[in-house]
């Protein structure tokens, strides 16, 4: 097995019953890459991000993470504990609605505060200075960090939770159509935004999308879901200039042109 | 049984010794001794039905009723008050089913059952402190799914109850958590020591007396062995701080125990009282002897 590699899922497969979550998918990630998974509605796209993130028991298939240690880690294998400690420090998840990532009658400051509180910091200057930081990095006005995010907009609520995500300097950022369910400006700026951060901070992502144009921005390598099965893999820009597989085909094509 | 034969009280002939049958009893002590070995830990048990309403100690009750001993000496208080409305039934409902001596000095009583209050009065080894319970899990508020909470304390996953505190120091710039402040007992589960104020926690700290805790309607039972080491969670730049109403007892004068504000006039007079009713007696019989001998 390679060594240099970040994480790793081998013919991962996940029925719900009768039915095909997903089935046989492998994928490999480098320390400071981004994949894309698209995809339309039902493909199975976040079935097997949840699967490799640990929220999903998978039916086959192994997941290896290389640790800070360079210990390989199988997810299948490990211990409950162990899994959530990489979740809360090597690991971390964006969803699609910033209500199921936040806590949405805690402030600000409380929100990017607790996955560090949760790692054992016990300084509350130091807490408070690193979340202002934050809020700072995700364009969010510091004199808000005590205000609750139900208050926030939705772009804003959106940049919140990355900002809680990213304060413990993940490796690997899993995102659940972060930016779905925004308006197209406000899309632009988080993308944006999460761009910066991804390249400045080294960190690696998966991004699960069905919109084309969130890949194109972000991703380096791209792999293509229909049915539960990947159809297509590749680089980023090859994938979607010369689709190869004709369910990749038909996506490219029906992107709206302006 | 003897105990009971020998009374002529039929009244008490009805019920079984401290008013639960000896299955029940025999079922809340093996919670009681789990509760020990594993402190802060909240096991479940079969909570009865009590003759009275939830919220009013109908866990306590329970705990009491499968600790005592005919030969008990038996202390109830509610908010340190021995003569609330609280305490008084409890009292006459154990001295009615269990036929107890009873007592309102806490350090003659064997047992004492208690709500919202340790005594001031410094608890002594082989006394037992059971607590009426409102709600036994601490991180209730901040993660409402009693799944999810106990894997919390399965893997010792608190920081969720440090963003609590980090919201007080935020919102009121100091730790505003009066009561039901949190603790970790025996540096590994996150406690909640019931609503009593923050000033009494440092009691709860090697502590020689066992300290038992019984919420009925969430069917949990808790404890706090002898000796064992109990702290209220903080920060390093805002310790833990034990606080009361920096005033002095308006009938024994002392300025070190827990005061009840009370309003005395229609146009807002207030005046500051012990909240533990005997320890207030005590101070004042004190200080009438120490003017006695000027």
């Amino acid at each position: 097995m390679k060594q240099d590699f970040l994480f790793k899922a081998s013919n991962i497969s996940k029925y719900y019953g009768q039915n095909i979550g997903c089935k046989n998918v492998s994928l490999d990630i480098n320390p400071g890459e981004v994949l894309g998974i698209v995809g339309e509605s039902g493909s199975g796209k976040s079935t097997l991000l949840n699967c490799i993130y640990g929220n999903l028991e998978v039916d086959e298939g192994d997941i290896f993470l290389n640790d800070k240690s360079k210990t390989i880690l199988n997810f299948t294998k490990i211990s409950e504990p162990k899994l959530r400690l990489i979740q809360r420090s090597d690991l971390a998840f964006v969803h699609q609605n910033p209500r199921d990532g936040l806590r949405m009658n805690i402030s600000a400051g409380g929100n990017i505060g607790e996955r560090l509180m949760a790692i054992g910091h016990r300084n509350y200057g130091e807490i408070r200075e690193i979340a202002s930081n934050w809020l700072e990095k995700v364009e969010i006005d510091v004199s808000r960090i005590d205000d609750k995010p139900s208050t926030f907009s939705g772009g804003m609520q959106q940049r919140l939770q990355i900002a809680r995500n990213l304060v413990t300097r993940p490796r690997l950022i899993f995102m659940d159509e972060p930016t779905g369910g925004l308006d197209v400006s406000v899309q632009a700026k988080i993308l944006d935004l999460l761009r910066n951060l991804v390249r400045e901070l080294g960190i690696a992502a998966i991004i699960v999308t069905h919109d084309l144009a969130v890949v194109r921005l972000l991703a380096d390598r791209i792999i293509v879901m229909q049915n539960g099965n990947v159809v297509e893999a590749g680089l980023c820009d090859q994938v979607l200039d010369d689709p190869q597989h004709k369910y990749s085909q038909l996506l490219v094509s029906s992107v709206l042109q302006v | 049984m003897n105990e009971m034969s020998k009374n002529e009280n039929i009244d008490i002939q009805i019920y079984n010794f401290a008013y639960l049958d000896e299955n029940t009893k025999r079922m809340i002590r093996r919670a009681l001794l789990k509760a020990l070995c594993i402190p802060g830990y909240q096991v479940p048990f079969s909570s009865r039905e009590m003759p009275m309403p939830y919220g009013w100690g109908t866990g306590g009750i329970q705990v009491t009723s499968a600790c005592l001993i005919p030969k008990d000496v038996l202390k109830v208080i509610d908010q340190g008050a021995d003569d609330t409305t609280n305490a008084v039934s409890i009292r006459k409902f154990f001295q009615k089913t269990a036929n107890v001596a009873v007592t309102e000095k806490t350090s003659d009583a064997s047992l004492i059952q208690t709500r919202h209050r340790i005594p001031e009065t410094k608890l002594k080894e082989k006394q037992i402190l059971v607590y009426q319970v409102p709600i036994p899990e601490p991180l209730r508020f901040l993660e409402p799914r009693e799944t999810e909470t106990r894997k919390m304390h399965a893997l010792s996953e608190y920081g969720l109850m440090y963003v609590k505190l980090y919201e007080d120091i935020a919102k009121h710039g100091h730790i505003e958590t009066a009561y039901a402040y949190p603790v970790k007992t025996n540096g590994n589960y996150v406690t909640d020591p019931s609503p009593i104020p923050k000033f009494d926690n440092p009691k709860m700290n090697n502590s020689p007396a066992i300290q038992l805790f019984g919420a009925g309607r969430e069917q949990r039972i808790y404890a706090i062995p002898p000796y064992t080491n109990v702290k209220s969670l903080d920060f390093e730049d805002y310790p833990f701080e034990a606080m009361k109403a920096n005033f002095k007892c308006s009938i024994c004068g002392s300025s070190d125990s827990y005061l009840d504000e009370i309003i005395v006039s229609d146009d807002g007079k207030r005046s500051y009282i012990c909240s533990d009713t005997d320890y207030c007696k005590e101070q004042t019989k004190l200080n009438s002897k120490k003017e006695d001998q000027l």
